[in-house]
């Protein structure tokens, strides 16, 4: 976080405000518009290849955060929301509209690798085809599925009829030929997979020569639900069950932090601390069951690194049961503010939280000595599953995978919110690149989390009595301004979650998008895994912590 | 007996004599002797797989427990102790599964190969106490041989299941097996140029003499004390033969779902099962009477002693299980082919020249 | 049953139904409920009812789950499987990644069009006889996310439950109290009922056709049949 590391990263254009981006780009931009977070720019469906080469390379826009797709009445649209990794806070947005009747506009996936699922996704949700795209098959739903449930003429009543001869096998019926390779199904239920994910993957004897991860058997709606609630309050309880490994308080805090931008909430200070430290308790909580069941992929089952984890976890669980009244799904946050204060007798529970924080350090020492130090572990970790920055980058992986192939990246610096500013910790990075990196960023940033919820136990403990204010005045009916659109991303357990609403005038969201980093991070799993053993493939799979809640939504 | 194999030098009675003697069937000549070596051998079976029992449904939970801070099963029974009958009973009981496309007579003779290989090595490992079904003079290249004849149940499971992962655990097995055979075997020659015999009682009656007297305790001439550098190698190599953590890629839940098991169900599975437990007991026999003396031991009678070596044995593969990573299947043949092999040649050229410059 | 009024058909008491079960067949559980071996061997067979009774407690005592996670109630599951709540004490604390080898499957989890294929051949693929745990309102119903397209509205769509456990997640304790009560149930002989597998039905199919199945079977063309993804409607 040094003022000098800042200085050396600024990039070529990185000077240029939105008049000068409009320059550059010329005339493939139609028209202007101002969204919330960023300028965004209408181009022609045909130059979307052509405007983001030109924003990547000379304006240095180098992470494709998100793409959204909507459909208006008079127009299908998708949005290229961009950033970049050096500054976090330029953004633009680039819209691109089609027409109503032929949905058609230039694939992104030749700039952008991350376009590739991004678009699937569009076309399987939306109905937007994009022309030059490598596989535009649906992702999420079955390939039998009829219509795009997110488009605005779709009957969700209407019976979904498929001919038996289409679906009598889900599986490809027979993968014997004169090939030397063996094609194996791994999933949807394996032990290794973290839930329902399925891995088509390709062998050549025990090596991977192939891998193609095929998702959707988690595909609950969450878009869908959350355009069907109101803003202020039934939206919020949705963003649990995203990332449901404990990490609820920050993907809520995701949703709250574009939803308070949106609606122009203040959050008061006191309310930003206790989600600051309640968030990091999360994140404590995520990255142990991460590291236990990487132990899980590595050592096989019955190995005690899990058990221990899991024990752990059960305290961090406890601490946020008493501060919010459930173990997962904890509904906690509020917008503009927290449901409500810490619990009574406060001195107990910052006692229980100090107790937890002294035994962590030993828990980690005691982690260290069964996982990383094992020289079988290093063994199998060190150097396999090898992810380069620059593939790392063209995939839009962020977070702890990011960051363990030395990417310097982490929202909660970069683009600030909450309390993190004001305290004082550090982003953890590693030049790995492989496996073993991966598990210790997280290993590492559990003792960061530490650190932080230790700072914010002190603030809380010396906070004014009179001065604990956790909700601001909020609107009973919140409406944010008509057409207001807003693209917004917290630094969730897996990396950047974003969040993206567009307002329509009434209580109840137009358009929500979730950004899902894991999403973005599996995507890069056939770049890690081609070319390895099948244990690495599991282990590289467990390495980028994947969450299918997240993955499908 | 049957009369190819040479009597015993020592007083030790082989355990269908004693039935010979003990139930009087001498007068009915070698019909007596037949049903005799029947009774031990059925003996001898059922011990081993009462130990299974123990071990399998009961004692491996309650050691996994005892690791990771947990109580495991303790309703059923004292100390959980019926599960072992409420497992035995449930697995037998249940639906027989053939899959399509198996290969029939290989599919059903796997699980019965793997069981019954692992418990015929017994035959010849000296239990103390007179329990000791056979002594051949070549006793320990057969518990050798029969011991790896598992590895063609696994293949024969893997490659008749008409699954891939099934394949691939056969693959693996092999594989490993083949890299893991050489370096045990060269390893066991090591003891047998010290012993100078291939007699299973011969060994152990030679690990009988005291290597050295410390303050007053006797410590006897083991050969995991003569030459720990063996017994290490040993110990090492038999992990892998077995097919345990951090070796137990045949298997290897979490990447190849359950390996050359997947497909089996029911009584199947219990034979696969009770090899596997079976596998481990015999290793842990022949780590005990290569190298701890066998039966022998102070106070207890020889076969308690035998027990609680060999279940150390088991103790410690469990230790592992829950405390080391498992090897990628490459990296484990790298170390078989590479370390093992070499630091066991070594080993045995090491001792050649000890054992010539001693004798 | 059809479930073309799925919501109203169960507003009212399910008290009547239970009364009537317990005039026909004596109040409670009926521990010689669903027993083969007695219809084959005749009405005073005081060892066989014990060995029934032998076999349940088996049934009931051990239990060999399937290791499967679907969401939120995986890590739930985990926890129970953990050293605080630590299911084995029950014995039912294996989980075997096979599910050849398996008895009881936990469902954890939102049941989705494109899974509930996949599910019901994990379930298919286990041997009899086997036991389903539906863990979280949406295995009951499809929980918070019943409204969405893409949502089986309850486990019980796809596969047979036998124990529901409520929650979104059920705390550990929960699951661990309906593992518990499955293996009661299960001791007490009311199991789950056995499903006809394909090759049993084949066995059927020397015996005459009736006029109806002739006229079915004539109607019916492979290309015609449907599937369904909107399950909670379909016939």
């Amino acid at each position: 976080m040094s003022a000098d590391e800042e200085l050396v990263e600024t990039t070529v254009g990185s000077d240029l405000d939105a008049d000068g981006i409009a320059a550059l780009l010329g005339e493939a931009v139609l028209d202007r518009e101002e969204h919330l977070n960023a300028p965004g720019f209408v181009i022609r469906p045909d130059a979307v290849q052509e405007v983001l080469t030109k924003l990547r390379d000379e304006a240095g826009f180098d992470h494709l955060s998100c793409v959204t797709a909507q459909q208006y009445t008079d127009r299908y649209e998708s949005i290229y929301h961009l950033t970049s990794y050096d500054d976090r806070q330029r953004e633009v947005s680039v819209v691109v509209p089609t027409d109503p009747e032929r949905p058609v506009s230039q694939s992104a996936e030749p700039v952008f690798r991350t376009a590739d699922w991004h678009e699937r996704e569009a076309y399987d949700l939306v109905g937007i085809e994009y022309e030059g795209h490598p596989d535009l098959r649906r992702i999420l739903l079955p390939q039998t599925w009829q219509g795009h449930p997110l488009s605005l003429e779709y009957h969700q009543d209407k019976p979904q009829i498929v001919t038996l001869d289409a679906h009598k096998n889900p599986l490809e019926a027979d993968h014997r030929g004169n090939s030397e390779t063996m094609f194996l199904n791994i999933g949807p239920h394996h032990p290794a997979t973290h839930g329902v994910l399925h891995l088509k993957a390709v062998l050549d004897g025990e090596q991977v020569a192939d891998v193609e991860p095929d998702i959707g058997y988690l595909h609950r709606c969450e878009e869908q639900m959350c355009q069907a609630g109101t803003y202020r309050h039934q939206i919020m309880p949705y963003p649990d069950r995203w990332d449901y490994i404990s990490a609820g308080l920050l993907n809520e805090w995701a949703y709250a932090r574009a939803a308070e931008d949106l609606a122009d909430l203040e959050v008061p200070e006191y309310a930003q601390v206790i989600r600051t430290m309640s968030a990091e308790l999360c994140r404590i909580a995520s990255h142990l069951l991460a590291m236990g069941t990487f132990a899980l992929d590595v050592n096989g089952d019955f190995t005690a690194a899990f058990m221990y984890a899991i024990t752990d976890r059960e305290r961090v669980q406890d601490i946020l049961e008493d501060l919010t009244g459930q173990r997962m799904m904890f509904n906690y946050f509020r917008l503009g503010g927290v449901a409500w204060d810490l619990p009574e007798p406060r001195e107990e529970f910052f006692g229980k939280i100090r107790d937890f924080l002294d035994h962590l350090p030993g828990a980690a020492e005691e982690y260290h000595n069964l996982i990383t130090r094992n020289e079988v572990f290093q063994l199998r970790c060190v150097d396999t599953g090898y992810l380069s920055p620059e593939v790392a980058k063209s995939y839009g992986c962020t977070g702890a995978v990011a960051r363990a192939s030395g990417i310097d990246y982490d929202l909660r610096r970069d683009d600030p919110y909450g309390y993190y500013d004001e305290l004082d910790w550090e982003v953890i990075t590693e030049d790995g690149c492989d496996n073993y990196a991966r598990l210790l960023v997280r290993m590492r940033e559990v003792e960061q989390s530490a650190r932080i919820i230790e700072q914010c136990v002190d603030l809380l403990e010396d906070w004014p009595e009179d001065d604990r204010e956790i909700q601001s005045n909020v609107p009973r009916t919140l409406k944010p301004d008509e057409d207001a659109e807003i693209y917004r991303a917290v630094e969730g357990a897996k990396g950047e979650l974003g969040i993206y609403i567009r307002s329509d005038g009434t209580d109840k969201p137009a358009r929500f998008k979730i950004r899902s980093p894991c999403f973005s991070n599996l995507q890069a799993l056939p770049a890690i895994a081609e070319g390895e053993y099948i244990p690495d493939l599991i282990a590289a799979l467990g390495s980028l912590d994947i969450v299918l809640g997240e993955v499908d939504r | 007996m049957t009369p190819t194999f040479t009597p015993l030098q020592n007083d030790a009675v082989l355990l269908p004599e004693r039935l010979v003697d003990l139930l009087g069937l001498g007068e009915f000549g070698v019909a007596g002797e037949v049903v005799a070596a029947f009774l031990g051998a059925f003996l001898v079976a059922n011990l081993m797989m009462a130990m299974t029992g123990v071990a399998g449904p009961w004692a491996k939970r309650k050691i996994t427990a005892a690791f990771t801070d947990r109580i495991a099963v303790n309703r059923v029974g004292p100390f959980g102790l019926l599960i072992i009958v409420a497992d035995a009973v449930r697995l037998l009981s249940k639906e027989l599964i053939i899959p399509d496309g198996v290969d029939r007579p290989a599919w059903d003779l796997a699980p019965i190969l793997i069981a019954s290989t692992a418990l015929l090595g017994f035959a010849v490992i000296p239990m103390g106490s007179g329990i000791h079904l056979a002594d051949p003079e070549v006793g320990l290249v057969f518990v050798f041989a029969v011991a790896s004849m598992t590895s063609v149940g696994l293949v024969m499971a893997g490659y008749a299941s008409n699954n891939k992962y099934s394949f691939l655990g056969g693959m693996r097995a092999v594989a490993q097996n083949l890299a893991y055979e050489i370096p045990l075997i060269v390893v066991a020659v090591s003891v047998v140029i010290f012993a100078g015999t291939l007699q299973m009682s011969e060994i152990v009656a030679a690990q009988a003499e005291p290597l050295l007297v410390i303050a007053g305790v006797t410590i006897p001439a083991w050969y995991a004390f003569v030459n720990p550098f063996a017994f290490v190698l040993f110990v090492a190599a038999n992990m892998m033969e077995i097919g345990r953590n951090p070796f137990d890629t045949p298997e290897a839940p979490t990447e190849i779902v359950a390996g050359y098991q997947t497909e089996y169900s029911s009584v199947y599975f219990v034979l696969v099962f009770l090899g596997e437990f079976l596998h481990i007991f015999l290793g842990g026999a022949i780590i005990a009477t290569l190298f701890l003396g066998g039966p022998a031991g102070p106070v207890l009678p020889g076969i308690v002693w035998f027990l609680i070596k060999i279940w150390a044995v088991f103790l410690f593969t469990q230790w592992l299980r829950s405390a080391l990573p498992r090897f990628r299947i490459d990296q484990l043949i790298e170390v078989g082919w590479k370390g093992l092999l070499v630091l066991s040649f070594a080993n045995l050229i090491l001792t050649a020249i000890i054992v010539g410059v001693i004798a | 049953m059809s479930s073309d009024n799925p919501r109203d058909a169960i507003v009212e008491s399910t008290a009547p139904l239970t009364d009537t079960r317990d005039a026909r067949m004596g109040a409670g559980a009926d521990d010689r409920f669903n027993s083969p071996l007695r219809e084959a061997f005749g009405t005073q067979p005081f060892i066989l009812t014990k060995f029934d009774k032998f076999m349940n407690w088996v049934r009931g005592s051990s239990m060999f789950l399937l290791q499967f996670g679907i969401a939120c109630c995986s890590i739930e599951m985990m926890h129970t499987f953990g050293v605080k709540h630590d299911v084995d004490r029950f014995g039912a604390g294996v989980p075997r990644a096979s599910p050849r080898q398996a008895d009881c499957i936990i469902v954890p989890g939102t049941i989705v069009s494109k899974f509930a294929p996949r599910m019901k051949r994990v379930y298919d693929q286990m041997p009899e006889p086997k036991f389903v745990v539906g863990m979280g309102s949406c295995t009951i119903s499809g929980g918070p996310f019943q409204e969405g397209y893409n949502v089986v509205k309850g486990a019980e769509e796809v596969i047979p439950v036998d124990i529901h456990v409520p929650g979104c997640p059920p705390r550990p304790e929960a699951l661990v109290y309906g593992i518990a009560k499955l293996q009661e149930r299960v001791a007490n002989g009311e199991s789950s009922p056995v499903v006809v597998k394909p090759y049993e039905l084949e066995q059927f199919g020397d015996l005459d056709r009736d006029e109806l199945v002739e006229k079915l079977a004539d109607e019916i063309d492979e290309e015609t049949l449907v599937m369904r993804y909107n399950w909670a409607d379909s016939p």
